[in-house]
C-alpha cells in the first residue's frame, strides 16, 4: 500500500532543474532522504507538502492527484510538515504557536488543547509549553516546528532537516519517536546525518544533483559500503555505502550522456 | 537502544567561549548544558577566561551582588506582608470559597487567549506598523485641519485613503509578509482562504476609520468623506487578483503605484494654481459623481468575478 506516489517529477527553480525524472513510491514507515547540498531533497519535501509547484510529472497523496485543486484541501489536513526553515508571530508561546497551526489544519476547536498538549509532550517541551518560542533555543524551536507538525497525527509527515540543531540525546530520543510515529503514518525525514538514517528508518531514498541515486534499506546501503572494500570514505559502513552509491550513480553518467 | 554519554570536551568548551563553534553545534551543546551540570561547570569556567567575556561577567556579577543587598535591606517587610495575606487567604478558602478545578481554569485561560491570539494573528499588518500609519493618516489630516487650518485636508486623506487597504493587504499575506507562510501554504486554510481573511481584517479596521475622519473635517465642495470606499475596494480586490499572477508584493506594488500615479502625480506637476487645489481637482474627477462611482463599482465586481475564477491559483503555491 504506497500513501505517497510521484512519477516522473520536475522541478525548476528559475533556470535550474532542482529535481528531475523522480520517481517514488512510499508507504507507510519511516524513509530516510539523503543526499548532498543541493541534490534537491528540499524542493522534494515542499512539492510534497503541496507548497512547491512542478513543473511537470504526477504526484499522487494518500490516493488523491495533489494536481487537482479541489483535491489539496482534504490532503493538507493530513499532512504534518517541518520546513526547512520557518518563522513564527514574536509573542506567541509554545502553546499558542502549536494551536495556531492546529486551527490552520482545521482541527475542531474542542480538541485542539488536548492535541496541543500531547504534541508539546511528544516533543519534550511539556515543561516549556507556555515560554515565548523567542525565548527559546535553536534546538528547542525545532522541536515546536516538530510539535506543530505533528499536532494533527498526520498519516503523512514530512521533516526536513528535523534533527540539527538537537543535542545527542534528544535525537536518539527523536529516532524513538520517529518510529512510533512511523508504525502508522508514512514518514519521509530529508536529513545530511547518515546515521540518523541508520538508526531510525525503514527505507534509504539518495538523491544527488536532483535524481534518485540509489533506493533500498538502511542494511543494503551498509552492504554497499562493505563491497566497495576498506578504501572507501566514511567511518562506518553505511557511510562508506553513502559515498559508495553516489559514486556508483555519478560514474555511468558521462558515457551513457 | 544504549548510547554512551555525551560530554562536553574542554577543546568544545574553548571554542564555544570563543565564538568559533557553528552555531547547530553551539545548540546542540546549550541543551546538553540544561541538563549537565559536570559540562556546565567546564564551559563557564572557559567563558570566564575568554577575553571578550571575561570582563562583562564579571561586572554583572558585582552589579547583581549590588542589587541582591539592597534587595536584602527591603526584604522584611514585603515578607511580613506576603506572609499575612496568604494567612487570609487560607483562612477563607475552605469550604465557603471552591476553587475551580485547576484544568478547567487552565482552559478556559488558553481559550481566551487563543481567541485573542487569533484575532491578532488574522493578520500581521494589523498587529504591526501598518495599523500605526493609518492612525498617523486619520490623526494627521485631523491635525491639519484643525490645528493647523489647512482646509483641504479632506483631498488629502481621500488620495491617500486607497492605499491603506492595499498596503494592508501588502503586510498580511505572502512570503515576504507572513512569517509563517511556508507552514500556513501547507495547511488547509492557506492560500485564498487565508488571503481573504486577512484582508478582510485590515478592510474592517480602515474602511471605518478613514471614513469616520473624512466626515470630521470641514467639507468644501470636494467629493464626500465615502467617496473612497468604492475606489478602496476596487484597488484591494485588484491586488488580490493580480497576486494570483505576480505576487502579492508585485501586485500591490502595481496598484498602489498605479493610484498614486493618477492622483498625486499630476496634482504635483499641474502649473496651473497650487498643488492643493489641482489635488481637489483631480480626485473630483476621479470620484464625483455617480459616473465615476459606477466605473470604480463596475471595476469591483469584475475584479470579484477573475478573483473567483482564478481561486485555484491562489491554493498552490508561489511563483518560483
Amino acid at each position: 500500500m504506497s500513501t505517497i506516489r510521484v512519477s516522473g517529477l520536475r522541478v525548476r527553480h528559475r533556470r535550474t532543474v532542482a529535481l528531475d525524472a523522480v520517481d517514488l513510491d512510499l508507504g507507510p514507515g519511516v524513509h530516510g532522504l539523503l543526499g548532498p547540498n543541493g541534490a534537491g531533497k528540499t524542493s522534494l519535501i515542499r512539492v510534497l507538502a503541496t507548497v512547491a509547484q512542478p513543473s511537470a510529472g504526477q504526484v499522487e497523496i494518500l490516493g488523491e492527484d495533489v494536481g487537482e485543486p479541489a483535491r489539496r484541501g482534504p490532503v493538507r489536513a493530513r499532512l504534518g510538515y517541518l520546513p526547512q526553515e520557518f518563522g513564527y508571530y514574536p509573542r506567541f508561546t509554545v502553546r499558542e504557536f502549536v494551536a495556531y497551526v492546529a486551527w490552520l489544519k482545521d482541527i475542531p476547536a474542542a480538541d485542539v488543547p488536548a492535541a496541543v498538549d500531547l504534541a508539546v509532550r511528544r516533543v519534550g517541551l511539556g515543561d516549556r509549553a507556555d515560554a515565548k518560542v523567542r525565548t527559546l533555543s535553536g534546538g528547542m524551536i525545532r522541536r515546536v516546528g516538530i510539535a506543530q507538525a505533528i499536532v494533527n497525527e498526520p498519516d503523512v509527515l514530512l521533516l526536513d532537516e528535523p534533527t540539527a540543531g538537537l543535542d545527542p540525546e534528544q535525537r536518539v530520543e527523536f529516532r524513538a519517536l520517529l518510529r512510533e510515529l512511523g508504525a502508522r503514518a508514512t514518514v519521509l525525514v530529508s536529513t545530511h546525518l547518515v546515521e540518523d538514517v541508520a538508526a531510525a528508518c525503514t527505507e534509504v531514498t539518495l538523491l544527488d544533483a536532483g535524481r534518485v541515486a540509489y533506493r533500498g534499506t538502511p542494511a543494503s546501503l551498509s552492504a554497499v559500503g562493505e563491497a566497495s572494500g576498506p578504501d572507501g570514505i566514511g567511518d562506518s559502513p553505511i557511510e562508506r555505502g553513502y559515498t559508495a552509491a553516489l559514486r556508483a550513480h555519478r560514474a555511468p553518467l558521462e558515457p551513457t550522456r | 537502544m544504549s548510547t554512551t554519554p555525551w560530554h562536553t570536551s574542554d577543546d568544545l568548551a574553548a571554542r564555544y567561549a570563543d565564538g568559533s563553534l557553528p552555531e547547530s553545534e553551539a545548540w546542540s551543546l546549550e541543551k546538553h548544558l540544561e541538563r549537565c551540570g559536570a559540562c556546565a561547570a567546564r564551559v563557564s569556567a572557559a567563558v570566564r577566561q575568554s577575553p571578550a567575556a571575561g570582563p562583562v561577567l564579571a561586572q554583572i556579577r558585582e552589579a547583581v551582588l549590588r542589587e541582591t543587598a539592597l534587595a536584602k535591606a527591603v526584604r522584611p517587610e514585603a515578607r511580613e506582608a506576603g506572609r499575612a495575606a496568604a494567612h487570609e487567604a487560607h483562612r477563607v478558602s475552605p469550604g465557603t470559597l471552591r476553587i475551580p478545578p485547576a484544568r478547567s481554569a487552565r482552559r478556559a485561560r488558553l481559550w481566551s487567549s487563543f481567541l485573542v491570539r487569533a484575532l491578532w494573528a488574522a493578520g500581521p499588518a494589523v498587529r504591526g506598523a501598518w495599523t500605526a500609519a493609518v492612525w498617523l493618516v486619520a490623526l494627521g489630516a485631523l491635525a491639519l485641519s484643525y490645528g493647523a487650518g489647512v482646509d483641504a485636508s479632506r483631498p488629502l486623506l481621500l488620495a491617500l485613503a486607497p492605499l491603506a487597504p492595499v498596503a494592508g493587504v501588502a503586510l498580511s499575506y505572502g512570503v515576504h509578509a507572513d512569517p509563517l507562510h511556508e507552514i500556513a501554504a501547507a495547511t488547509p486554510s492557506g492560500g485564498l482562504r487565508l488571503m481573504l481573511t486577512r484582508t478582510a481584517v485590515v478592510l474592517a479596521v480602515s474602511l471605518p476609520l478613514l471614513t469616520l475622519t473624512g466626515l470630521l473635517l470641514p467639507a468644501a465642495g470636494t467629493p464626500g468623506a465615502a467617496a473612497w470606499l468604492l475606489p478602496g475596494l476596487a484597488l484591494t480586490l485588484a491586488s488580490l487578483t493580480l497576486a494570483g499572477w505576480v505576487g502579492c508584493r508585485a501586485a500591490t506594488a502595481l496598484t498602489g503605484g498605479g493610484w498614486s500615479c493618477a492622483v498625486l502625480v499630476p496634482a504635483l506637476t499641474a502649473s496651473g494654481g497650487p498643488a492643493l487645489t489641482e489635488l481637489a481637482e483631480q480626485l473630483d474627477r476621479c470620484l464625483a459623481g455617480p459616473r465615476a462611482q459606477g466605473a470604480w463599482g463596475a471595476a469591483a465586481l469584475l475584479c470579484a468575478a477573475l478573483l473567483a475564477a482564478r481561486r485555484s491559483a491562489y491554493d498552490h503555491m508561489e511563483k518560483p
